[in-house]
């Protein structure tokens, strides 16, 4: 609970920490200056005080029980830590708490691993504060604070006493990020981007890492920023395809594609968000989809009129965006020679892509909150006012107006045909008339 | 046969490379919209050359505006103000095509200079060539560039409704085009209305003359 609160208010807390880093650092440095030139020459050798703990604490099975039963490692490889960018400051500036006198201690013990992760945090905070701040923001802390236990912590990535610097992420084993997001990794390993062995961060960034959406499209352009041009020289609607499409649902072509339609707000220009501790999008969805097989034409339509019953009419709209089903696909990259480049994959009827519709709000955590829709909604005549911003010609054109088309070209042929036929009859009848006349 | 000079050459040079290009419009915008079910070419061949034939017309199109514009022979448009005269010559043109031209009826209309439309020709293409073309070159350009243009097709309702204006505008062509062509051989012979579109000179037989080549 303590670690949460620090969380969520990190701004108050960044005098203190910057206070409590300094003097911190201060000591390391009194300490180092008076550990002599012999330790400094010694570059990652740890510090006589240090040799002291691996004395008991480098035997290997060395673990301590804690109140839940839990069993703490109290193992540390020395080795590692002296090459961990810890080194310097040793274990006593982590472990301040541990005294001779209170050392091991009897009292008091965490309640179980993960709270004593959670306590460790707390240190960890008090020198990397801002990057507590960027962490504050990502996918992993809205995880954290909506009481997920498997939402990560700095331990759970950067292993204590081993800590290394980011250039140290292990490019064959995807480690520390496979230790959660293995089945993501083995695509992404195959991909072009795994092949050139570029890291998870370089994507997601390492400590605000962002759910997938619009912003990766950002990360996209900052290695390929000649993207849009190059699209720009064979694809028409480039610019188009690039708000509606994601990178991956033509860069990873055996992905299965899918339609998702995000709530948005025209008059704020953004897309609309779930009001924290005010869920509404779920129930008013689940009313509207009244048989339960997902929001149909009219479901859809009536979900929206429900988002604009106060206030401006058509304020709340829906954009589509085509995305890849999942998100291992969506680390399938290929090379740009491989990918998607037949338009008629998507742009007619019954295209894998439009068989999958889903309907979206960006929730409390940042993530999309969805609801199934039937892929008839994107063909519907109703869906010219509920689903005005997304079209693809040809995937989702209106059964309507073909049938319209239809008619009109049988009318465009048959009014001729008949026209000619009675001026025939017409003759015909007018040439007996006239002989029997005759006769 | 007496001949009057209805189709000045801007006019006539118009015509035809308007009548090619709806043409060709209204084949790329079947292979457009029915990829998979049609597969004369891919569908970006398709829509590039719907693009390329779509700005010609555009151009095309001011050719027909600018000579009407600036010259007197924009009459042949003016609009019959009174209703109800209006009314009786397309009914009476509407009577002619439905029932007279079977008999062998001669048209009620004749043609001159600055009446080369009948009643029902006059109301139909100002409606097509002041509404309806405009209109689809304007969704056509929106649809051309949908971010360039987004913030008027925001206002226009959506993509989604400008494509459903465009679409439904391609329909009526799509059913039109029959009854142009058709309406074209209904001369006083198959070819006399399509000639004088090529020449400039309509023929203008006595009605003697005009029931007579009905009757063939």
């Amino acid at each position: 609970m303590a670690i949460r609160r620090s969380i969520l208010n990190m701004n108050g807390t960044n005098f203190h920490a910057a206070l409590i880093t300094t003097a911190r650092l201060a000591l390391v440095v009194f300490a180092l200056a008076v550990a002599g030139p012999g330790a400094s020459a010694a570059g990652s050798a740890l510090t006589q005080l240090d040799e002291q703990c691996l004395a008991c604490h480098s035997t290997k099975g060395m673990d301590m029980k804690l109140a839940n039963g839990d069993k703490l490692s109290l193992y540390v490889d020395g080795a590692a830590f002296g090459k961990s960018v810890h080194n310097k400051i040793g274990c006593a500036v982590c472990h301040a708490s541990t005294s001779f006198e209170n050392h091991p201690p009897v009292k008091k013990k965490s309640a179980g691993s993960r709270e004593y992760s959670l306590e460790m945090n707390k240190v960890c905070e008090s020198c990397h504060a801002p990057i507590f701040k960027l962490y504050d923001g990502s996918i992993h802390a809205s995880l954290f604070r909506d009481g997920n236990s498997y939402a990560p912590v700095c331990t759970d990535c950067h292993s204590p006493h081993a800590v290394m610097a980011k250039s140290a992420y292990d490019t064959a084993s995807g480690a520390p990020c496979s230790k959660c997001h293995d089945p993501i990794f083995q695509a992404y390993a195959g991909s072009v981007h795994g092949k050139a062995t570029l890291g998870c961060s370089e994507c997601h960034r390492a400590h605000n890492v962002k759910p997938a959406g619009d912003q990766l499209k950002g990360a996209c352009f900052s290695c390929h920023p000649d993207a849009q041009e190059s699209h720009q020289k064979w694809l028409p609607n480039a610019k188009r395809h690039f708000d509606a499409v994601s990178c991956p649902a033509c860069h990873s072509p055996e992905a299965k594609r899918k339609v998702d339609l995000r709530l948005y707000d025209n008059v704020a220009q953004q897309s609309v968000a779930e009001k924290a501790g005010v869920p509404q999008f779920e129930s008013r969805a689940r009313s509207a989809d009244k048989k339960g097989a997902g929001l149909d034409a009219m479901a859809l339509h009536s979900l929206l009129r429900e988002f604009n019953r106060e206030g401006i009419d058509n304020k709340t709209t829906l954009r589509g965006r085509l995305e890849v089903s999942d998100g291992v696909d969506a680390h399938k990259l290929t090379r740009s020679a491989q990918a998607i480049r037949d338009c008629a994959k998507c742009h007619q009827q019954g295209a894998d892509a439009f068989q999958s519709v889903t309907i979206s709000i960006v929730g409390p955590d940042g993530r999309q909150l969805r609801y199934g829709a039937q892929p008839e909604v994107l063909n519907s005549i109703i869906s010219v006012d509920s689903l005005s911003g997304f079209y693809a010609i040809g995937g989702t054109r209106i059964k309507l107006l073909d049938w319209l088309l239809a008619l009109a070209v049988l009318g465009g042929l048959s009014v001729p045909i008949g026209h000619m036929t009675i001026r025939w009859l017409f003759k015909r009848y007018a040439k007996k008339i006239i002989g029997k006349e005759d006769s | 046969m007496p001949r009057i000079y209805v189709h000045p050459l801007p006019v006539r040079i118009w015509h035809w490379i308007n009548a090619f290009g709806f043409i060709a419009m209204i084949v790329t915008g079947f292979q457009i919209r029915y990829i998979g079910l049609i597969d004369l070419m891919s569908f970006r061949s398709a829509v590039v050359l719907h693009e390329w034939i779509g700005f010609v017309l555009i151009g095309n199109f001011f050719i027909w505006l600018i000579f009407y514009l600036f010259t007197d022979k924009i009459r042949v448009y003016h609009p019959e103000l009174n209703p109800m005269k209006h009314f009786q010559s397309s009914l009476r043109q509407a009577m002619f095509y439905g029932y007279g031209i079977f008999k062998g009826d001669p048209n009620p209309h004749h043609v001159s200079v600055y009446e080369k439309f009948n009643s029902m020709q006059s109301m139909s293409y100002q409606v097509i060539m002041l509404l309806l073309v405009p209109l689809q070159f304007w969704t056509g350009v929106l649809l051309w560039d949908v971010k360039r243009f987004s913030g008027m097709i925001d206002v226009l309702g959506g993509v989604r409704v400008v494509d459903t204006a465009h679409v439904l505008i391609f329909i009526f062509f799509s059913g039109f085009i029959f009854m142009h062509i058709y309406l074209a051989t209904l001369g006083h012979t198959r070819m006399a209305h399509i000639t004088s579109m090529i020449t400039g000179y309509e023929e203008t037989p006595d009605e003697h003359g005009h029931a007579e080549a009905n009757k063939h």
